[in-house]
């Protein structure tokens, strides 16, 4: 059996403010395995969007191993942290995020500016990951000009596009009318199934956690169930 | 290199500001470089005088004092000296234009001998020689008023009580514009005698051609030494030192047009270092954004910094240019008090002048940049999350 990548022991994490400590998660244990679609639900303030945050290592574990293919992010430095992210994770934002002075390409370009490829191989995997979300005809689009459908789709380029282990969602629909959520989701269930990408999605959305192949629960810091999906496609929340 | 492009696009993101950060630094700089050109152009006519050989004598009281006109002969005199004229700057007005271009008065014989790199038609030079009202002025400065040989240039006297009625006999060729008019000093000295007025039997220098380089040092201490017990003792001194003279006259002038620009300077990195903190903080989700996908701090920290110098930069050549245009256009229209152009005054201090635009592009970027590197990536994405 393989081994999972993504492994999280006894996780704990509090906030300071001032001088109240603020306890977020609270033991948590999860392991995924490549290829792994897991949606990560529960009422706001439970813990969703940081344990995201500590999976893609953008916040170090108060205590507690957070280990993603092989690392273990609650040593690493910032600038190892830097350069960890920009090989091995693809984000996507609820507000897209897109940086509006960049075009379409641009603006998938940008995590490849990090790597070693020439330009020629740029080129081509931009093209690829415009491909992939049905955006080609819009590559000199600037964000502006796009709906906000079409801004996540080339987010989810955006994400893609250095092939990154782990691909980390959060609220993807959540800024969506329905008919563009439901695009993104089969966008995200195809990057899943046809491609065998790893994604966890933070969602309030039955629905779109119904698309995973995994739910996770998280109530006040505590992961309370975890189970196949709760809902089928198409059924009302 | 990869970065250059959205350096770019932040730079001309907000068109307004970039182009009004850009402006007060053009301006900032356009000041500093003609008060810069100005300093550097008394060090390069200075450079220039020493090619010429020649030495100027004055009284030792500077210009305040005079020498006696019967001083020339004896200067003529003096071992080493080829030729030696009277040389009294007059300083009058032209029709309504207050001291438009320079006036000398000398001795139309031998003045082309002490400036003999000047050059002039001899017929237009005896005509000049044998009319006691006649002129001659530098062919570019006929050529910008119009001028033709047989006009009359009327000149107002303005520390002199005396009015000029000249007659223009011929244009002389320079290698470098002087924006001159000479004409007898005899004809200045008898309307000064007419009226019984200061200055008459006097002129203010006397300019001598040396026969070589060498010999001026021997020149120097001759003449001073001849005149040192008469009742106008003199200062004599190489072009080159004469030249220097009037930079020295800034004294510590120069220093506070230095500390004064580098003041403006300052004040105006603190007002770009504003707008370049108001853009990042309208940024702070972007910069948060590419920290998140791996951009690592020292790559933001450059990203920022290179925008701000950018814009700096571009606001500091567009204001040397302004400053260069500026120095040029007042060597056009009074070379008298900025007798050297652009073409001989550029110079390293222009590059100096760059280096401080790009200066402030550091002073104003250093603060924003170095919050963005350390922006951390989840409260930079809280802010609309």
């Amino acid at each position: 059996m393989a081994e999972p990548i993504v492994v999280v022991r006894d996780l704990y994490k509090e906030f300071h403010r001032e001088q109240i400590v603020i306890p977020v998660l609270m033991g948590i244990h999860l392991e995924m395995n490549a290829g792994d679609f897991l949606a990560l639900m529960g009422p706001s303030g439970s813990g969703k969007t940081t344990l995201l945050n500590l999976l893609a290592g953008l916040d170090k574990p108060t205590s507690g191993t957070v280990t993603v293919v092989n690392s273990d992010l609650g040593t690493m430095w910032p600038g190892e942290l830097a350069k960890w992210r920009s090989r091995h994770i693809g984000f996507i934002f609820q507000l897209y995020n897109l940086i509006p002075v960049l075009t379409a390409y641009e603006n998938v370009e940008l995590p490849l500016t990090l790597t070693r490829l020439p330009r020629k191989e740029r080129d081509q995997h931009v093209r690829a990951a415009l491909e992939l979300v049905g955006l080609s005809d819009r590559i000199d689009h600037y964000p502006r000009q796009l709906s906000g459908g079409q801004e996540q789709r080339v987010s989810i380029a955006r994400a893609i596009a250095t092939d990154p282990t782990l691909i980390v969602a959060d609220e993807p629909t959540g800024d969506l009318d329905a008919t563009s959520a439901g695009e993104i989701l089969d966008l995200l269930e195809r990057l899943h199934q046809e491609f065998e990408k790893t994604i966890v999605m933070v969602t309030h959305d039955p629905n779109a956690a119904a698309r995973a192949a995994r739910l996770i629960h998280l109530e006040k810091g505590v992961l309370v169930d975890e189970g196949g999906p709760v809902l089928t496609r198409g059924e009302p929340a | 290199m990869k970065s250059l492009k959205y350096i770019w696009r932040n730079v001309t993101r907000n068109k307004l500001r970039t182009i009004l950060t850009v402006l007060s630094v053009s301006f900032s700089l356009a000041l500093m470089t003609v008060l810069h050109g100005y300093i550097a152009m008394q060090s390069v006519w200075g450079t220039e005088a020493k090619k010429n050989n020649r030495v100027v004598v004055m009284n030792i009281q500077g210009f305040s004092g005079a020498v006696p006109i019967a001083n020339v002969d004896k200067v003529r005199g003096v071992e080493g000296v080829k030729s030696a004229v009277p040389y009294s700057w007059y300083g009058g007005d032209y029709k309504e234009e207050r001291m438009p271009f320079a006036q000398f008065a000398t001795d139309p014989k031998e003045v082309f001998n002490v400036w003999d790199e000047f050059s002039i038609d001899p017929d237009q030079l005896t005509a000049w020689q044998t009319d006691r009202q006649g002129c001659v002025v530098d062919r570019q400065l006929a050529e910008k008023r119009g001028w033709n040989i047989g006009d009359r240039i009327p000149i107002q006297g303005t520390f002199l009580p005396l009015n000029l009625d000249l007659k223009l006999c011929g244009v002389f060729d320079a290698p470098k514009y002087t924006d001159s008019l000479w004409f007898h000093w005899q004809y200045l000295d008898e309307g000064l005698k007419q009226m019984n007025s200061f200055g008459s039997g006097n002129s203010g220098t006397i300019f001598a051609k040396a026969h070589s380089a060498a010999a001026i040092p021997g020149i120097v201490e001759t003449i001073d030494s001849m005149f040192a017990s008469s009742q106008n003792p003199t200062r004599t001194q190489t072009e080159a030192a004469f030249a220097q003279m009037f930079a020295d006259m800034l004294g510590d002038i120069q220093a506070y047009i230095r500390y004064i620009s580098l003041a403006v300077v300052f004040a105006l990195s603190l007002v770009a270092a504003n707008g370049m903190a108001m853009s990042m903080r309208e940024r702070t989700t972007e910069v948060a954004v590419l920290k998140a996908i791996g951009f690592p701090r020292s790559r933001v920290l450059k990203m920022v910094l290179g925008e701000a110098c950018l814009i700096a930069v571009f606001g500091g050549i567009l204001g040397i240019a302004l400053g260069c245009f500026v120095l040029q256009f007042l060597h056009g229209i009074s070379s008298q008090f900025f007798p050297i152009g652009m073409a001989d005054l550029a110079g390293p201090w222009l590059l100096y002048l760059l280096a401080i635009a790009a200066g402030i592009g550091i002073v104003s970027g250093i603060v924003p940049a170095v919050r963005a590197a350390q922006l951390s990536v989840i409260d930079g994405l809280r802010r609309v999350v």
